[in-house]
């Protein structure tokens, strides 16, 4: 009698391996998803920083702008307690002075004060620090592996079916439409 | 695995990512050579030298692109005088809380030669940045701007 031995189901295992590696790959997908969508849209809205800035009239009569008691006159003006990093001349009538985070600019003509206070924006800065690959280093490896996962999980997509909801049936419509759909904008726009 | 626990899991992620330490890097690319310093206003005095010849210039940084962060400006070591630093998009990204800090970029200096309408242009869009009023036809001669391309920089507080 022939004993047939048991081999390996490439379709259950294709099928456990897109769903376990989809499950991996949901937080990745989702850094460079959301990251994806806020630097596109970058000239429109700055995601990296939030940057308010606050204007305050006040007299500069006969007040020495680089003397040190200038500097602790005017935090007391605004009201802030701020240590001064950095002081620079932008031209001979705008001064500024540069703290943690944020910049006081002095326009002598005009008598305004600008403080311009910057706060990186919560979770968007960071993942889009993960997108733009400002951290370099083992996540340029581990991106590289998850660029692998997810040619992994686009192959693996088209054996998760089998009959008349397969890819390789009328469902390739869809298959051949999201590749024609890059390369019709390369086709518009490149040439 | 209970529910509970991947609670706690997702609020470790969520803080972990809203926390901007990771981003405080201050050596960007191979850092700066500090032997090779050259003060802003001598480099930008004759220019066509450090074309092709590396130094490492020193400043406050008084500027930074805020949507990128691929370009900073430096304060001379002359009054009113800057020297930005230029990178293509992505290779160094300079963040915005670096105003105020002192950078050292080592790299070579580029010009750019500008024709009359191209330097009102460039006036305009600086005063529109700078928010000062400007008025192009006080401008007659086109000028050339120079910009640091740098190979590695170093930003202490």
């Amino acid at each position: 009698m022939l004993i047939k031995k048991p081999g390996i189901n490439w379709f259950k295992l294709n099928r456990a391996l897109h769903r376990d590696i989809g499950y991996f790959c949901i937080g990745m997908t989702l850094v460079f998803a959301i990251s994806g969508i806020a630097l596109n849209h970058i000239n429109d809205w700055n995601s990296n920083y939030s940057v308010t800035q606050k204007s305050y009239n006040i007299s500069l009569v006969s007040k020495d702008i680089e003397s040190k008691e200038f500097e602790s006159w005017l935090l007391n003006e605004l009201k802030i307690s701020i240590g001064i990093k950095a002081r620079f001349w932008q031209d001979s009538n705008i001064y500024k002075l540069f703290y943690e985070n944020g910049s006081i600019t002095i326009n002598k003509n005009l008598e305004t004060v600008i403080v311009e206070q910057i706060k990186p924006r919560f979770l968007l800065r960071s993942l889009n620090f993960l997108h733009l690959n400002e951290a370099k280093k083992a996540w340029v490896y581990f991106s590289d592996f998850y660029a692998l996962m997810l040619i992994f999980l686009s192959i693996s997509a088209l054996f998760m079916v089998k009959g008349k909801y397969s890819a390789f049936k009328h469902r390739g419509c869809l298959v051949l439409l999201g590749l024609a759909t890059p390369a019709g904008f390369v086709i518009f726009y490149a040439s | 695995m209970n529910l509970l626990f991947l609670k706690k899991i997702m609020f470790l992620i969520i803080l972990i990512f809203s926390c901007d330490s990771f981003a405080k890097s201050t050596i960007f690319g191979d850092g700066a050579d500090v032997s090779k310093k050259v003060k802003i206003s001598e480099m930008l005095n004759s220019p066509e030298k450090y074309k092709n010849e590396a130094a490492t210039i020193t400043g406050s940084i008084v500027k930074v692109c805020k949507k990128r962060g691929c370009w900073m400006e430096l304060a001379s070591d002359k009054k009113y005088q800057t020297l930005t630093i230029k990178v293509p998009d992505g290779k160094m990204v300079f963040p915005m809380s670096a105003m105020g800090k002192t950078a050292f970029a080592t790299g070579t200096l580029n010009s750019m030669k500008l024709n009359l309408a191209k330097t009102r242009d460039y006036l305009a869009h600086k005063a529109k940045e700078n928010q000062t009023e400007f008025d192009p036809s006080t401008i007659t001669q086109a000028m050339t701007v120079y910009r640091f391309s740098p190979i590695g920089v170093t930003i202490v507080d």
